[in-house]
């Protein structure tokens, strides 16, 4: 599998984002590429600033954005939550400038690969582009500022999304595994048990209808995960609620749950339109949302 | 709009190009399409709209000032690849020493001067890795967020301020030049001429500039002594001056005396094209690099932002909207003799901040030669507060590479760019109202 970490800047957010990401990579083996949207230039003035560009390589000054990346190698090595070579040395000449990216591969001990990234532009619009190029199956980053951004980042992300908020730094979390009839239902228990399994965390299994009487493709999805998780060897605390389904998942994820679910299969266009229950929950959740695609 | 009723006195061509220069600006600024398919639109639609023949659109699209864009920004690229940073980077270590003060100031005049002649786009590509790296060199384990502003900024303002000093210091004043020219009772304002009434603004600036600069940047080091040791390591191993670093210097001065001696002959832009092909002919640069590192786009949006001045000056619509803001202003614009060049500069410097300095001049610039006043001081007004674009990182080259290194914030150009834009305001009004009657009197110029 290969996911990708999504990363501002240099600051403790950054560094918690890394954190959270790595240690899901970590439960699957996954490759790891670390991306920095740098700011683009306007094209107006392009030329000039490319210009500035030559010199400063030959001066050995670093491609703006490039220094973030480096934090973030200096942040991982730190946090010793995944094994890289301690030995690698990041020199400007090492990084490798592809047409629209700018890349650089790192040794990693235990044998998944690391990735840096360098992209120029709007930070969703560049990331969407990597992910359509590059088919990564996981996209972590920080909750963006505006609801608008989250919206697009849950529809246009063509790859499972976790959208960090509130993070806790011990990793104390339980999960919250949301099931319902939609058709990524199952990748997300799936997915929800790996990390349980890898991590010994405790599951609660919830799904939650509009009106008293379930669906039964709700109740189907509900006993299926409870199975799932059964089969799997990890014991869940199982719970069926009427309500509002976005204000019921993010009231009992409270801060200390990851929320797992499955992306909605709403027509796009209505999904533009009105939002889904992913969405929503993306917005309103004070706690980390995984949304599987 | 297209549709619209419009008033009686504007032509209907007039009306058309005044929709297309609002949907042009809007373009430009908000950049919704690549910008060369905004110069390809305009052309499109100046045929389209009836505005001019497709003949007359395709000359408008290429003349002098053109010529002097594509020559000058191909020479920068020539320029850029002789390594004379490192020559500049001695000469600055030479000449300042390592007061942070001097430092400053030194940047700032060497900046000033060298943007004067060969475009502060290419100043800032030299000096942007010297300064760089004294600020690398600098960092301990202090926060030297101001001391990096003061550098970054005296290269990127210093430029600006130089870029004003003679024509060949940006495309505007070329593109200015030009309009003069076809006024209905044409100015000739020669290399020299122009020198001598906009040189003394860049020594003023240069002053002005380090000064403005360090009080709003209080440096957190008064003496850079490890960072200058650092940075003269760093250049020791160049040695003396080599062949091709002379070549590249000899070719500049023959364009340069080109431009003082045979200007009026053959024009900036053929000079600038003879510099760019001495260049690649004596080996200093090759076509690819050339090639590949010319912003090609930006040649025809300038193409395209002339041609539709030019338009705007032959449907009337220039002169529709300096009347217009003659009308507006009453009595005012005849009892303060200021005023006309005032909301000149207020025009220009609100549009160069939020567009680019260059197609500020090329849209506007027959407009503000009809807007009331002497045509050759409002379109020196025009041509030199255009590069007042010190609030924002988007309006001059300079200061959108230096905010391209991701070292300085949006809120440091409000912070500088306030003092200076006062000050220059202030420096070109006089300048208008006292320098300028005087040495057009002294060297007849017309």
């Amino acid at each position: 599998m290969n996911f990708l970490i999504t990363i501002k800047d240099t600051s403790q957010q950054s560094k918690n984002i890394l954190q959270i990401g790595t240690k899901i990579a970590n439960a699957f083996s996954a490759n790891l590429s670390i991306i920095h949207i740098g700011k683009k230039s306007k094209a107006m003035i392009e030329g000039d600033i490319n210009l500035a560009r030559i010199t400063m390589g030959e001066w050995n000054i670093l491609h703006p954005g490039i220094e973030v990346l480096n934090w973030a190698y200096d942040a991982l090595k730190e946090l010793n939550t995944i094994e890289i070579d301690s030995d690698t040395e990041l020199k400007p000449e090492n990084y490798v400038n592809h047409t629209k990216r700018i890349t650089l591969s790192i040794p990693q001990s235990s044998g998944q690969n690391v990735e840096l990234i360098l992209r120029e532009g709007e930070m969703i619009e560049e990331t969407s582009k990597d992910i359509d190029e590059f088919k990564y199956d996981l996209a972590i980053l920080g909750c963006p500022k505006r609801k608008r951004h989250i919206h697009q980042v849950v529809q246009f992300f063509n790859a499972s999304v976790l959208i960090v908020k509130n993070f806790n730094k011990d990793w104390t979390y339980k999960i919250q595994l949301c099931v319902d009839d939609s058709r990524a239902t199952k990748r997300a228990v799936v997915f929800g048990t790996k990390i349980a399994n890898h991590y010994k965390k405790e599951v609660k299994l919830l799904t939650v209808s509009k009106t008293n009487l379930f669906k039964s493709g709700y109740r189907n999805a509900h006993r299926w995960a409870q199975k799932y998780l059964k089969r799997s060897q990890i014991d869940c605390e199982s719970l069926l609620i009427s309500g509002n389904p976005v204000e019921i998942i993010s009231t009992e994820a409270s801060d200390n749950h990851i929320i797992i679910m499955g992306k909605a299969k709403k027509n796009e266009f209505f999904k533009y339109i009105w939002g889904s229950k992913p969405i929503h929950v993306a917005q309103k959740a004070n706690a980390p949302v995984l949304l599987i695609n | 709009m297209y549709w619209l009723p419009y008033p009686d006195s504007i032509s209907i061509s007039g009306y058309r190009t005044l929709i297309l220069t609002i949907m042009a600006i809007i373009l430009i600024i908000t950049e919704p399409v690549p910008l060369p398919a905004t110069a390809l639109l305009i052309a499109v639609l100046e045929v389209s709209f009836h505005i001019a023949p497709p003949s007359e659109v395709a000359q408008s699209y290429m003349n002098d000032s053109v010529f002097f864009i594509m020559g000058s920004l191909m020479m920068a690229v020539a320029i850029v690849h002789q390594g004379l940073d490192t020559r500049l980077a001695l000469g600055i270590i030479k000449f300042t020493g390592n007061k942070v003060s001097n430092i400053v100031f030194g940047f700032s005049l060497i900046s000033a001067v060298l943007a004067s002649f060969i475009g502060e786009h290419t100043v800032v590509a030299l000096m942007l890795p010297v300064g760089l790296s004294l600020v690398r060199n600098s960092k301990g384990h202090r926060d030297i967020t101001n001391l990096t502003a003061l550098i970054l900024f005296s290269i990127a303002y210093g430029s600006t301020v130089g870029s004003v000093g003679t024509p060949s210091g940006g495309a505007r004043n070329a593109i200015l030049i030009e309009y003069l020219k076809n006024l209905p009772e044409p100015i000739y304002l020669s290399y020299l001429e122009w020198i001598l009434m906009a040189y003394p603004m860049v020594f003023i600036g240069m002053f002005t500039t380090s000064i403005m600069l360090k009080m709003a940047f209080k440096p957190e080091y008064i003496h850079l002594d490890t960072a200058i040791r650092k940075l003269k390591i760093q250049v020791a191993h160049r040695g003396k001056i080599t062949g091709k670093e002379l070549l590249s210097i000899i070719i500049f001065g023959i364009v340069f005396m080109g431009w003082i001696l045979l200007n009026e002959e053959l024009g900036m832009g053929i000079i600038a094209l003879a510099g760019a092909f001495l260049y690649m002919a004596t080996g200093l640069v090759e076509w690819k690099d050339i090639s590949k590192n010319t912003n090609w786009g930006v040649i025809l949006l300038f193409s395209a932002a002339i041609s539709l001045g030019i338009q705007m000056k032959n449907t009337g619509a220039a002169q529709w909207i300096g009347n217009s803001i003659i009308g507006y202003s009453g009595d005012a614009i005849s009892n303060l003799t200021f005023l006309p060049y005032f909301i000149n500069i207020l025009l220009t410097t609100t549009l160069s901040n939020i567009m680019s300095s260059s197609g500020t001049v090329a849209v506007i610039g027959p407009i503000t030669l009809n807007m009331g006043g002497d045509p050759l001081f409002m379109g020196m007004t025009t041509a030199i507060s255009s590069a007042f674009g010190y609030f924002s990182a988007v309006a001059a080259p300079a200061c959108m590479i230096i905010y391209s290194s991701g070292l300085v914030k949006v809120r440091d150009f409000l912070r500088a760019g306030w003092r200076m834009v006062i000050i220059s305001i202030l420096i070109l009004l006089l300048f208008q109202a006292f320098y300028w009657p005087f040495i057009v009197k002294f060297f007849n110029i017309q």
